[in-house]
């Protein structure tokens, strides 16, 4: 990767943090916290963007952003007011700059008039509020440095308008330029010094552009006695021979010191033009006082007289006295430094406050967690090497891969919660989602979040974005019934969505609860039937209806609207869930809300398993999904009416599913001697998996299929065992559903 | 040659730490004003590059500061500014800022500037 990659990268990283803390503080601002802290932080976002995308010369990002910026320093200090239209528009806003950052990231193109609306609206306010807007802002700063002057005294091109002195000497023969013979003449004031400019470092840089002669005047001087601490006394003449040195490039070097220095620069003038590199000697010549009387008389003060007649506005003696300059400058931190620090001891120094952090390339961390993945596999082969014989002879040995053992598991918790983030970064997202969802709905909506600080792997957050988004907008647009509705059916006017996150054993489950009317089972039916989801004399169960919205093409809404709609529904949000590990349940009363639920795992990686032998096979299934196991010849098998085997335990009857033949593998075991690992897929539905042996319990390493191989029904991935066979990860809650639509299709 | 560098955008950090390291210079970074007091207060440094807009502490506040403490007349103070911003370069100035750096900048120009204000 390149530097500049390397940048982008950092830069992309930030903007998507600046992206998260614009959406915070304008959540915030809308709930009516409209400090001056918030409105700098999200003027300082803008500008850090903007600052940015100059230097990748991210041209439209920039120009918009910089828009944008202007309107904000405009809300910032007052001049225009944050109304709601306001921030509106800013929140608008911040999704363009977004849709500007992203089209930079892939190399998109937006479109030329993308954002112009918005920009037109930005310079309508500023230019409303700001007669003249941006230029007239800038026009002033021409008058803001009317102490400094800057001479740039070009005696041939100024020559007709010359003052009288030079006339009839010059009458006799052309004057011609000296080209590269210049003359500065440099009196520095205090302020110069007091920011810490040095007249050495400059002369320094002028010498650069070739023979640089400096003169110091200390005819100023004045007797010791007389010495103010800060009192300037010295000024320079430089004579600079130089073939290439322009006067703005001269100029340049001044730059910093310009207001702080009377400064004169002069091109050489002379009758004839002497050789075309004239030696110090020369040119020492010139500016020597015994220089002849012919030459153009540019004594100092004769030049400075020349100056000060060109410039008749400006004052007339620019040097102010340079000691009650360098006393105010002192003077005034003090007390504007306390007046600050009052005023930002406010939550960003509180989130500055703390925990100590560094940052890491996500591919770094990567590679620890893959490595800690082989090496816990590499222990547990250890330990399965280990029969009892050697358990026996070598106890020491036995103790040591005790301690590995328990020293990977920590290296690993270790290693998980480097990538964990809490997931607030996606919570905070929603409550400016909810709104929008409440003003196109004309619903009365409120957002209440539990467990922002609960932490998921940065993987598995990243996923959870789009999924969320979508059950919240099922969830205002299905679920929470209309403001008057509400009142007649005796609910509060606004309706709740409560999005919440806590850590259950080794999952995260995140829950999206509304208050709303619930699933409109009769509709869903009849849905389902008509687009052949499920056959048309099918009496499924209430919990079999409500899960039939996350079946693939099942959308309920008649006129597809603009929130939820789209021909893509929760089917969307079961297969992104399904592809991080996950699983869904919806739970739902009429009347009174549906919560949806989603199961995560905690991190990607590790799992925790049951290794059993289907066939000749290794397969692994989810500890976390096993309810109980059963020898086969103790459990009590049964016949559905359909025909389909069931299994009966304490009452209830579970779907059977043998693997040998559902993955249609030769089970030479006897069925006496099979077992039944009883899982619990999601919402709490068992099923029974017939399995020819249990070998026991380990961690594995997840492997992607679908990476490597591809996608295949009932199973959810691979993995490495400790002798470094392969074996498969069967798809609990995959099997189910196939295995239910099997009997539904039946 | 040790640089103190205080911006609040990573990118620019990042970016100024590359063309500094490259050009001899040791880096020091801070994120905001009050960071860069920090490091002033243990560590020597022979020139200041410094943002404007940063939390916490601004560039402006952040330069009255370090003039005001006496301990740092000479130091040199580079302002980070961008082209429209010439009242903040100049309010930078007045608060005592040797001079300014235009982002987004040019390597050499950047070293080059640095050399007009540094020994």
């Amino acid at each position: 990767m390149s530097d500049l990659d390397d940048f982008k990268a950092t830069y992309f990283d930030e903007c998507s943090e600046l992206l998260t803390e614009l959406e915070e503080q304008f959540a915030a601002i809308e709930a009516g916290e409209r400090t001056p802290d918030r409105l700098n932080a999200v003027f300082r976002a803008i500008h850090s963007i903007k600052g940015g995308g100059g230097a990748f010369g991210f041209a439209e990002l920039v120009a918009f952003a910089h828009a944008y910026e202007t309107l904000l320093d405009h809300v910032r200090d007052g001049r225009i007011e944050l109304s709601g239209p306001v921030t509106t528009l800013c929140i608008r806003a911040n999704d363009i700059v977004a849709d500007f950052v992203n089209a930079a990231k892939t190399g998109a193109s937006l479109g030329p008039a993308y954002g112009d609306v918005e920009r037109h609206q930005f310079d309508a306010l500023t230019s409303g509020n700001a007669p003249g807007g941006e230029a007239d802002a800038e026009a002033p700063m021409e008058d803001f440095d009317i102490d400094f002057v800057p001479v740039m005294v070009d005696l041939g091109a100024a020559a007709p308008a010359a003052p009288e002195p030079a006339e009839d000497s010059f009458a006799s023969a052309p004057l011609t330029v000296e080209k590269g013979h210049w003359e500065i003449r440099f009196a520095p004031h205090s302020e110069l010094y007091a920011r810490a400019n040095d007249p050495l470092l400059l002369f320094r840089e002028l010498a650069n552009f070739g023979e640089l002669t400096v003169v110091a005047r200390l005819t100023d001087i004045p007797p010791l006695a007389d010495f103010e601490p800060f009192g300037i006394y010295c000024t320079w003449e430089l004579t600079l021979v130089s073939p290439t040195a322009s006067a703005e490039a001269i100029a340049e070097v001044f730059e910093f010191v310009e207001g702080n220095c009377e400064l004169s620069i002069a091109q050489l003038p002379s009758r004839a033009a002497p050789a075309p590199e004239p030696s110090l000697a020369e040119l020492a010549q010139l500016v020597a006082p015994a220089a002849p009387p012919d030459s153009p008389a540019l004594s100092f003060a004769e030049l400075a007289e020349t100056v000060k007649q060109e410039m008749p506005a400006r004052p007339a003696a620019p040097a102010p006295a340079p000691a009650p300059a360098i006393k105010l400058v002192e003077a005034e931190p003090a007390a504007i430094a306390d007046e600050h620090e009052e005023r930002r001891a406010g939550p960003e120094e509180r989130r500055n406050a703390g925990v100590q952090s560094i940052r890491v390339d996500l591919d770094k961390v990567d590679r620890v967690v893959n490595m800690v993945g082989e090496l816990v596999i590499t222990q547990s082969m250890l330990s399965q090497q280990m029969d009892d014989t050697l358990r026996a002879r070598y106890q020491e040995l036995v103790r040591g891969l005790e301690v590995l053992a328990q020293t990977t598991r920590g290296l690993q918790d270790a290693v998980m919660a480097i990538r964990a983030q809490p997931v607030k970064s996606v919570f905070s997202r929603m409550p400016r989602l909810v709104r929008e969802l409440a003003t196109r709905t004309g619903k009365k909506i409120k957002l209440e979040t539990i467990g922002e600080a609960t932490e998921i792997d940065k993987t598995v957050i990243e996923q959870l974005s789009d999924p969320l988004t979508h059950m919240i907008r099922n969830s205002a647009d299905h679920g929470i019934e209309a403001p008057d509705k509400r009142l007649r059916l005796g609910k509060p006017e606004i309706g709740t969505i409560r999005l919440s996150a806590e850590q259950a054993g080794g999952n995260i489950l995140i829950a999206v609860e509304d208050d709303g009317g619930g699933i409109n089972r009769e509709r869903v039916l009849q849905v389902a039937c008509d687009k052949g989801i499920v056959a048309a004399d099918t009496t499924p169960t209430d919990e079999q209806i409500d899960q039939l919205i996350f079946a693939p093409g099942f959308s309920t809404a008649e006129a597809v609207s603009d929130i939820s709609g789209r021909g893509v529904g929760m089917d969307v949000v079961l297969s992104n869930i399904k592809k991080i590990g996950g699983s869904v349940h919806v739970k739902s009363r009429s009347g009174q809300g549906t919560r949806m639920t989603l199961r995560l795992p905690l991190t990607l990686a590790v799992l925790d398993v049951m290794l059993v032998k289907v066939g000749p096979s290794p397969y692994v299934i989810p500890l976390s999904s096993i309810v109980e196991t059963i020898q086969c010849s103790r459990a009590d098998f049964g016949r559905a009416p359909s025909g389909a085997k069931v299994l009966r335990v304490r009452g209830e009857y579970v779907q059977v599913v043998d693997l040998s033949e559902r993955f249609q593998l030769r089970g030479d075991a006897e069925l006496a001697n099979r077992f039944v690992v009883l899982c619990e897929a999601e919402g709490g539905v068992k099923i029974a998996l017939v399995v020819d042996d249990i070998i026991g319990q380990q961690q594995v390493v997840i492997k992607s299929l679908e990476e490597n191989f591809e996608s295949i029904d009932g199973i959810a991935g691979g993995t490495i065992l400790g002798d470094g066979n392969v074996a498969l990860i069967v798809d609990v809650q995959g099997l189910k559903a196939s295995n239910s639509l099997h009997k539904n299709a039946a | 040659m040790r640089v103190l560098t205080v911006d609040d955008s990573r990118t620019i950090l990042a970016m100024l730490h590359h063309t500094l390291s490259n050009a001899g210079f040791e880096v020091l970074q801070a994120e905001d004003g009050q960071k860069g007091l920090d490091v002033l207060a243990t560590e020597d440094v022979d020139v200041v590059i410094t943002d404007i807009n940063m939390p916490v502490m601004d560039g402006i506040e952040f330069i009255k500061r370090v003039r005001a403490s006496g301990e740092h007349n000479s130091l040199p103070i580079l302002i980070l500014t961008t082209e429209t911003s010439q009242d903040k370069r100049d309010q930078g100035r007045a608060a005592g800022g040797t001079g300014w750096i235009v982002k987004p900048f040019d390597p050499e120009k950047l070293i080059s500037v640095i050399h007009r204000v540094v020994h």
